[in-house]
């Protein structure tokens, strides 16, 4: 399928009778890594938990590989992973946490495949994997969070300001994986941020929200 | 005051030599709360969940109506049980009165509620950001349940543990269902309750120092299941 992975078509959210998510149109292409900016409250977490299938807008559609979402949400949900801002892991090990959503999946490899997970985040195997959740900061936390969605190896990256609570390390290691998981199999990536900076330098464009609606430094929506 | 301390010598030889009848209403208890506390978790549990997690109408009812039972005298539940299993009760031919069997299913009516409430209010008081995260890990809603279940397991544990409290200390339901037979449903409650009444206070006291025996375990182990849920 070479169209595009997202198609957003007069999506609409409200809550408590506020619309919060207003989108006329937005097309996301495969393998496209953009950024989200605008200030807090302006609507980049609900387009974000839209676009992971969390919550189904009030009006509009949705496709998700040319194919209408909500009509195979279970199936097309796996493919599609967000990473909150703050971290949350089961009541289990760093090993199980990642094995998580392979296990779900029957995934062969297990063990294998949460050593390369842990190893993009920069998490020793012999060291982290049989920590558990309780034993970990901050950092490494989100990490693991990471290291999780990553080893499901999704098709889309989701990324809810994913380094705004961590140190300058834990953050450059976050954003080191999230680039990794583009390049190595070429995961589309959305990243909600406020650093500028990094938003810059490895998005192919950037979305500004604010109000719900998409607007300002939208080269894509600005051209059209 | 003599014969306190003498029951309590008698009680603790009575214990020492394994006395038949007395290790007879300890093994009566053992089987019919076992049996019950299996029952209670394995039904209690999921309807639980579906409690605290699943929006329905009636739900407010449906908590109130469960948390009303936690109160419920065992007396009660022992009557309303008896109803059910006598012969010309609606279970009367599974021909469960004055068996092991029918008092568990009566303890099983008295633990429910309290693992139906408590898992509830385990469930509803997870972290929300659990179910976004199984959510976007790919989990559908029968990996949703088992694994909610088990991220409330020290909770779900501690609501056994205070079931298992209410059941193993009842008398109502042991007395009126099993009907006390000597050999045969006769529990440490009901035998402490009779050998009281008969003035032999040696096998009360021995049966009430198995009881506390257990009491202090199932203390000892919800204080530490609490500090695991607390992390």
């Amino acid at each position: 399928m070479n169209g595009p992975i997202y198609s957003l078509r007069n999506v609409k959210r409200f809550h408590a009778g506020r619309l919060v998510l207003d989108i006329d149109a937005l097309d996301i292409e495969q393998k496209e890594i953009i950024g989200l900016s605008g200030p807090n409250g302006g609507g980049k977490t609900t387009l974000l938990r839209t676009l992971a299938f969390l919550d189904k807008p009030e009006q509009g559609r949705i496709f998700f590989d040319g194919k209408p979402a909500w009509d195979h949400v279970q199936e097309i949900r796996s493919q599609a992973t967000l990473l909150n801002q703050e971290p949350f892991l089961l009541k289990r090990t760093v090993k199980l946490n990642v094995a998580y959503g392979l296990k779900i999946r029957n995934r062969p490899n297990i063990d294998q495949a949460v050593r390369d997970a842990l190893d993009m985040v920069g998490l020793d195997y012999r060291k982290f994997s049989s920590r558990h959740w309780y034993e970990l900061s901050g950092g490494e936390r989100q990490r693991v969070a990471l290291a999780a969605r990553l080893a499901i190896k999704p098709k889309v990256l989701l990324l809810d300001e994913p380094t705004a609570s961590l140190d300058r390390e834990s953050a450059a290691l976050v954003q080191k994986a999230a680039i990794a998981a583009s390049q190595s199999w070429d995961a589309t990536l959305v990243v909600a941020s406020h650093d500028f900076k990094w938003l810059n330098a490895v998005s192919s464009r950037i979305l500004s929200i604010a109000e719900g609606r998409i607007g300002a430094n939208d080269d894509y929506f600005g051209a059209a | 005051m003599d014969y306190i301390l003498d029951g309590i010598r008698q009680a603790i030889w009575l214990l020492i030599t394994g006395d038949p009848e007395t290790f007879s209403a300890i093994k009566a208890t053992v089987l019919a709360s076992t049996t019950s506390i299996i029952a209670t978790l394995v039904i209690g549990a999921p309807l639980g969940f579906i409690l605290g997690y699943a929006q329905f109408p009636g739900r407010r009812a449906a908590r109130l109506f469960f948390d009303t039972l936690l109160s419920f005298p065992t007396v009660v539940i022992g009557l309303l049980a008896y109803a059910f299993l006598t012969r010309r009760g609606p279970l009367g031919d599974l021909g469960l009165l004055f068996t092991i069997p029918g008092i568990s299913l009566g303890q099983t009516f008295l633990g429910l509620p309290v693992v139906i409430a408590m898992t509830a209010s385990a469930v509803e008081h997870l972290d929300t950001r659990l179910e976004t995260t199984l959510l976007t890990l790919g989990a559908g809603p029968r990996q949703l349940l088992f694994t909610t279940l088990w991220e409330a397991r020290f909770s779900i544990t501690l609501a056994g543990l205070a079931a298992y409290g209410r059941i193993v200390s009842e008398i109502g339901i042991s007395m009126m269902i099993g009907g006390n037979i000597k050999w045969h449903t006769r529990t440490i409650t009901t035998a402490i309750a009779l050998e009281t009444g008969k003035g032999q206070f040696a096998m009360g006291i021995a049966l009430g120092l198995v009881l506390m025996v257990v009491a202090f375990a199932v203390n000892l182990g919800a204080a530490a299941f609490r500090r695991r849920s607390e992390k």
